[in-house]
């Protein structure tokens, strides 16, 4: 009886010890999924948190984004548009300096496009203030808005991507997010394909 | 009875296995050490305004004007107001974007007649490698590297850990203090607050009385 009790008490430790080994080794490998998909470089198809943006719009900027005058704060998704281009940026940023002109003309051809009536192009400043995004705008007269996220929390919603970075993002209904069309990390080498790239991923 | 106990540890590990393996290649920004939150100020300055600026001799680097040269803080007495921004560690998320900002922030350093002077306790090498991968400056950069973070110390603006604080200190053109504070080390001053410091400084230096003799 004795050697059949322990016998008992020891498997019964053992199955503990095996349920309690596996519970633990997929605990851990979920976790460290979620947090590698939290960390990972956005991809076609993710969906963004739609988080509200803090920026003084002039009145040509309200009016091109469809959006009140003077309201202090707006969410990207109630930008008047089918698809919007967003670039994350920073004054700061020598890349980023660096693909200023490129990133004025890639504006340019795009609101010379076909596609230009459902497409908006803005910037992010990430870590930016309102007057380092003013300064930016004079120095390199970017012709799309600049929003500051002075406290990043834009940028850590976009997945604190390098700067520059380019997204092509659709609001889903319902306040769900914005979906991710295209995603770009990096000044782009070739304008013409990337262009090319933005239009494709924009399409209706 | 071994058995089960070896079992369990088998699928412990199989599920430690499944962590993520980081991927091989190497992005830019996963080049640069991120240190990870750090006590916002770990010293206590020694400069306030009004007092007269210590005085300093660094070596630094001057891309496109000759490489290496010394540095002495009297170059400009008279000629143009100092801003100093002491930087923690070249390299480093916050730092390797300030300075950038202040290159591409020329003009407006140029308007309030202000030359500006990077220093941080790292030794000269690196400050250069540092300074070629910012894509070049207009301003010196100065090593403050020996004897370690002197100059650093005698502004108070040096860390326990040996590196300097995220400072600004400005210095009129007598060499008078006109401002000077460490910011948290883990964010950036803002451009506006600077630029506000140096605009209250042109007025002050237009409202003073015109030097005898002077047309």
């Amino acid at each position: 009886m004795n050697t059949s009790g322990t016998t008992s008490l020891r498997t019964l430790g053992l199955a503990f010890c095996l349920a309690l080994g596996i519970t633990l080794g997929l605990a851990l490998a979920a976790a460290s999924v979620m947090a590698a998909e939290q960390n990972a470089a956005p991809k076609v198809g993710d969906v963004l948190p739609d988080l509200p943006v803090t920026a003084r719009l002039t009145p040509a900027e309200a009016a091109f984004l469809g959006l009140p005058a003077n309201a202090p704060s707006f969410r990207l998704s109630q930008i008047k548009a089918r698809v919007l281009l967003v670039e994350v940026f920073s004054m700061y940023c020598p890349r980023c300096q660096a693909a200023a002109p490129a990133v004025n003309r890639l504006h340019e051809r795009l609101a010379a496009s076909p596609q230009a009536r459902e497409l908006r192009f803005v910037a992010l400043g990430a870590g930016n203030t309102p007057f380092e995004v003013d300064f930016y705008r004079q120095k390199y007269r970017t012709p799309m808005p600049l929003l500051p996220d002075e406290d990043y929390s834009l940028h850590k919603a976009f997945r604190a991507v390098g700067t520059p970075a380019f997204f092509v993002l659709q609001a889903l209904p319902g306040g769900r997010g914005l979906k991710v069309l295209l995603f770009h990390e990096g000044q782009p080498k070739d304008e013409d394909a990337f262009f090319a790239q933005v239009l494709a991923a924009a399409k209706p | 009875m071994r058995t089960p106990r070896a079992f369990s540890i088998i699928v412990l590990l199989l599920g430690l296995a499944l962590l993520p393996v980081p991927a091989g290649a190497v992005d830019l920004k996963d080049m640069v050490l991120d240190p990870g939150g750090l006590k916002p100020v770990d010293s206590t300055l020694k400069v306030r305004p009004g007092d007269k600026a210590p005085e300093f001799t660094l070596p630094g680097v001057l891309l496109g004007q000759g490489g290496k040269r010394l540095v002495h803080l009297s170059d400009y007495r008279g000629r143009k107001n100092v801003m100093l921004t002491f930087v923690p560690a070249a390299f480093t998320p916050v730092c390797s974007d300030q300075w950038p900002g202040y290159n591409l922030a020329k003009n407006l350093f140029d308007e309030y007649d202000t030359q500006v002077l990077g220093i941080s306790t790292d030794n000269l090498p690196s400050l250069y490698a540092w300074a070629m991968e910012m894509r070049g400056l207009w301003f010196p950069v100065l090593s403050d590297f020996w004897p370690h973070g002197a100059v650093a110390q005698t502004y108070g603006v040096l860390r326990s850990e040996g590196t300097a604080e995220r400072a600004i200190v400005i210095i009129d053109k007598r060499g008078v203090v006109r401002f000077a504070r460490s910011f948290n080390i883990n964010t950036r001053p803002d451009l506006g607050l600077i630029m506000g410091e140096l605009h209250k400084l042109e007025e002050e230096q237009n409202a003073l009385p015109a030097a005898p003799g002077r047309p």
